[in-house]
């Protein structure tokens, strides 16, 4: 192997504190809402090593340390020596050690950087564990720790403190406005009452305002009774990637109590993935009761609609298309015939990918990954395989339905010199109205 | 008194008491930490989702088609051997009758000389997977005290069951108290490892396939 | 008493040549040995002189001396009794009482140091030996005070050589073997409850005319007759083999001469001559007349859990073979003094969880 030796990860830090001290935070955290699931999910693990077989970092790179169950192992640790049913032996004996900020401060590049949340593993364990899960818990308590990617706990921040997850001169009502301008296109904001409360992401606003453009266009036709308000634009949670849970609550609080004040019924989560998770199945959980509407995403509300006969779609043109379903909106999420009942009514020629429904590799983009600059390199290396599997199935066009997997592949399409873009279902569907 | 007669005897007895409080102690110890409440709104409902968590205590057993292809050959002698100790165990008439004493009622048995071929392959199964703990990548970052020590007891059960059986190594009840010994530890070191996962993999595999069905999520 | 040669002897009894050569053949092939030793044993014998035999009978039942006078075979073998000299024998002697005890007297003293012992029945030590008393004198005296004139001592039967029935739990006696009474003597164990009467006659034969005695295995029971298990000669082993046994003792695997395992047979682990040389003259033995066996050769063979307990069944509990419901109980309370530690092991651990949370920094401040 004539690799050099890699120079040693170097991890974030944020809020100042003694260095002792981010391991003890970190245990505290994940003390607050550790239980019997998680207890049960950490003592199943037989170290049979197949999570890595389903994990793209690992099948990308051979290297073990991305195996999905290690990237938990100081938490594993901590686990049975705090909390486990032998812990006090454990204890006494010296059997396992304390967990120290130096390793936490290693484990940083394997729980933030060469992790998409994507839940392969989860789907593959024998023991049934969901890896992606624990994975998830462990983030809140390298949150907790000051031990999270920079860019991350940025965009958290900016979220938590101005409502906003990215830097912008303008405002992002005003950018959604104008948008509305641009394409000549009603975009109802702030009406006082509705039944559907409509969320808007920041990458659609700055990058694939056509997607907004569908998403008005179709509501509109539809009939809806629908607005955007601006005390709760967003469909990101940035703080569902940094793992800061309790702004990931706040966060989701503001759509809740918006959506209270409509009146509305259903929250429409856009094209977007980890939106769809933190909403729909994290949300009520941290609200502390059941919410008092519907979530969906905008295919299951137009599959819905085209169900029930509501929706009418032309025949699309253009050649053969291949489906990449976005992770959090499929194999996390549940939203698996949707996409498809529009393609089949849109008459698209899909050419299934040989991973495909739950079991498509991630963009590689997702948990938050796409916003590490310093984890581009292995990104891009972790892509790879899915773009030629993609050229593989022979389809001319690629069709997803989540933006930020959008900007993941146009990235790895620069990157690599590929030449498919993503097109966006929603367009297909607003475009092609009967 | 013989080793044959204190292995099955005094130290089965006390091996089995360990054990029972041991795996109570673990379950216990964990069943009855926190809970929390699921809120969101499931998208299939109730019993679909605790059928398909039921289906996937079955399911989990292999992987799905799109991942074995990685992972197949791994998975395959894993199980292989597992299912070879199965069959050892229930199904050989001598051990068919220690579990009639503990449970009021036997069953039919395999030949012994079919258990004899089963048990030898399952042991050459056992070597092949120590081989590949201890070569692969993955497994030699993964693997600790408690992989390597679970695997040295239950080979041990299986060579000394064999070594009687063939009179190799000494005499027969010694190698039969050795066996029945070797058993003992097995029991005595149950509750604290890995073997665990013979009580774990029935709640794991049916809460967290219930979960991903209650999304509607492939389980 | 005792005639000058075995070889005169038996001529006066009219046993041609012809006859006690064919008889010393089928001993020799009876103790695996050569055909041609069956000459050679022919000839040892003929000129050998009768050594002196005394026979001590502890705590037994007879069953061993029983056996011994079953022996088979050509009727020579009654005459083995005259190929030794019989010099004390408290159930076939002709004399009693004291004059029996002055035979025994006199042999010792005439043989001293030559003399062979054969013990059957085990040797009470309780309270000073007090629960076998003979002629005025403990079992434990007289063992000790013949013990050390002997050439060499023959234990008959389970009793004398590991302890046999009495011995058994509770063993009020203090019932132990002879060779835990006796040391510094060479002690052959021919065990058995009763012994295969040919095994006796077969070791004694080979001590006379080889004047050693045989090859002996950890036990001291002679290898040629104990060095195989039942279960490894057994002529139901293929059934075994197969898989088919005999679930209760009139069913049709038992009329089918299957395989008696599963009805408890110790075979495997019990070392005797009796699937090969059997009983009755070659008739048949336990386990051909539809019984397990009972591993009655082997020590502690009463304590160690029901003749009817397969041997792969757990050996404890109050019966010495757990029963369903002893084991449910004894599992079931384990399993709630599991779960109740483990019930501890939450708390303490939820405690501790209370304990780490609340150390935790404000969060709003991040």
């Amino acid at each position: 192997m004539n690799q050099a030796v890699p120079a040693p990860f170097k991890a974030d830090h944020q809020t100042r504190m003694p260095p002792e001290a981010r391991a003890q935070r970190a245990l505290s955290s994940f003390a607050h809402e550790f239980g019997a699931l998680t207890a049960l999910r950490m003592e199943s693990c037989i170290h049979c090593g197949m999570c890595a077989d389903a994990c793209h970092f690992y099948i990308a790179t051979e290297d073990p340390k991305y195996t999905p169950i290690w990237k938990v192992e100081p938490f594993k640790q901590a686990y049975k020596r705090e909390s486990g049913p032998f812990a006090p032996l454990y204890r006494w004996l010296g059997l396992k050690k304390e967990v120290t900020t130096a390793e936490l401060e290693q484990w940083q590049e394997l729980l933030f950087d060469s992790c998409n949340l994507c839940g392969r593993c989860s789907l593959i364990c024998p023991m049934g564990i969901d890896v992606a899960t624990l994975i998830e818990q462990a983030r809140h308590a390298m949150f907790d720790a000051g031990l999270a990617p920079a860019e991350l706990h940025q965009s958290a921040q900016r979220q938590e403190l101005f409502g906003e997850p990215f830097e912008s001169k303008e405002p992002y009502r005003q950018k959604l406005e104008q948008i509305g301008r641009d394409h000549n296109v009603t975009i109802p904001v702030d009406l006082p009452k509705a039944n559907v409360l409509l969320l808007v992401s920041g990458v659609e606003i700055d990058r694939y305002p056509a997607q907004v453009v569908a998403l008005a266009k179709v509501m509109a036709h539809l009939g809806a009774k629908a607005t955007f308000r601006s005390d709760a634009l967003f469909a990101e949670n940035m703080a569902y990637f940094v793992g800061a849970r309790d702004w990931q609550r706040n966060i989701s609080e503001y759509v809740i109590r918006e959506a209270a004040a409509i009146g509305a019924k259903t929250v429409i989560v856009p094209e977007c993935g980890h939106a769809y998770t933190a909403l729909r199945w994290e949300a009520a959980e941290l609200h502390g009761s059941k919410l008092p509407f519907k979530v969906q995403h905008i295919t299951e509300f137009l599959a819905d609609a085209l169900k029930a006969g509501a929706l009418k779609l032309r025949k699309a043109e253009g050649g053969s298309v291949t489906f990449h379903d976005p992770c959090q909106l499929v194999r996390r999420g549940g939203v698996m015939d949707a996409p498809r009942a529009l393609m089949a009514a849109l008459g698209l020629d899909l050419h299934e990918l040989k991973n495909k429904k739950g079991f498509s590799f991630c963009c590689a983009g997702g948990g938050g990954v796409l916003l590490i600059e310093r984890a581009t390199e292995l990104r891009h290396r972790a892509v790879a395989s899915k773009l030629h599997e993609i050229d593989a199935t022979g389809a001319e066009r690629l069709v997803t339905s989540c933006s930020g997997c959008r900007a993941s592949f146009e990235d790895a399409a620069q990157h690599f010199h590929w030449n498919k873009t993503p097109a966006s279902l929603l367009e297909l569907v607003a475009n092609h109205l009967a | 008194m013989d080793l044959l007669t204190f292995a099955r005897g005094p130290a089965l007895q006390f091996a089995l008491v360990v054990f029972t409080i041991g795996v109570a102690w673990r379950i216990a110890g964990i069943a009855l930490l926190r809970s929390g409440k699921l809120l969101s709104e499931p998208r299939a409902p109730l019993v679909k989702a605790l059928l398909a968590g039921l289906a996937t205590t079955g399911s989990r057993s292999w992987p799905h088609p799109e991942f074995i292809g990685r992972t197949g050959a791994g998975e395959a002698i894993g199980y292989s051997y597992h299912i070879g100790l199965f069959i050892v165990v229930l199904a050989f008439a001598p051990h068919i009758q220690t579990w009639a004493g503990f449970l009021g009622f036997d069953w039919p048995a395999l030949p012994s000389g079919v258990i004899t071929i089963i048990s030898v392959i399952t042991f050459a199964l056992l070597l092949a997977v120590l081989f590949r703990r201890l070569t692969h990548r993955v497994l030699r970052l993964l693997s600790n005290f408690d992989d390597y020590f679970s695997w040295f007891i239950t080979t041990l059960v299986i060579v000394t069951g064999l070594m009687a059986t063939a009179h190799f190594g000494g005499r027969y009840e010694t190698l039969l108290g050795l066996h029945v010994l070797s058993f003992d530890v097995l029991l005595l070191w149950f509750p604290l490892g890995k073997l665990m996962h013979a009580f774990y993999i029935f709640p794991s595999r049916a809460i967290n396939g219930y979960l991903l069905a209650r999304k509607g999520a492939p389980s | 008493m005792t005639h000058s040669t075995i070889g005169d002897l038996l001529l006066q009894n009219g046993v041609s040549r012809r006859a006690f050569l064919k008889y010393c053949t089928a001993m020799a092939s009876l103790m695996a040995l050569p055909p041609s030793m069956g000459r050679a044993l022919a000839e040892t014998l003929r000129a050998a002189r009768r050594p002196s035999v005394i026979y001590l009978s502890f705590q037994e039942c007879t069953g061993c001396a029983e056996s011994l006078t079953r022996a088979f075979s050509p009727s020579v073998e009654s005459l083995l009794f005259n190929v030794i000299s019989l010099d004390y024998q408290d159930t076939l002697m002709a004399a009693a009482g004291h004059r029996a005890e002055e035979a025994r007297a006199q042999a010792m003293k005439d043989n001293d140091g030559e003399y062979l012992v054969i013990v059957d029945g085990a040797i009470p030590t309780a309270d000073g030996g007090v629960y076998g008393m003979a002629a005025g004198r403990t079992y434990l005296d007289v063992m000790q005070e013949v013990g050390k004139g002997a050439a060499a001592i023959i234990c008959l039967g389970t009793c004398s050589s590991f302890g046999g029935i009495p011995m058994a739990k509770p063993n009020p006696t203090g019932a132990r073997p002879v060779s835990e009474i006796i040391s510094g003597k060479p002690i052959v164990n021919i065990s058995g409850c009763p012994p295969v009467p040919e095994v006796i006659t077969g070791t004694l034969f080979q001590y006379v005319s080889m004047g050693k005695l045989p090859e002996l295995d950890e036990l001291g029971r002679p290898k040629v007759f104990f060095g195989n298990s039942i279960h490894d000669r057994c002529y139901r082993r293929p059934f075994y083999d197969e898989g088919k046994f005999a679930k209760t003792f009139d069913d049709e695997g038992a009329r089918n001469g299957w395989c008696l395992y599963e009805l408890g047979c110790k075979g495997p682990t019990t070392y005797n001559a009796c699937a090969t040389v059997k009983w009755n003259g070659g008739t048949s033995f336990p386990i051909e007349s539809g019984h397990g066996c009972i591993g009655c050769s082997e020590p502690e063979f009463w304590d160690k859990g029901s003749f009817y307990a397969p041997l792969s069944s757990a050996a404890f509990g109050k019966a010495g073979n757990v029963s369903p419901r002893e084991a449910a109980k004894l599992v079931g309370a384990a399993a709630v003094v599991g779960g109740a530690i483990g019930l501890g092991a939450a708390a303490v651990s939820r405690q501790r969880q209370q304990k780490l949370a609340g150390a935790a920094p404000d969060k709003k401040e991040g």
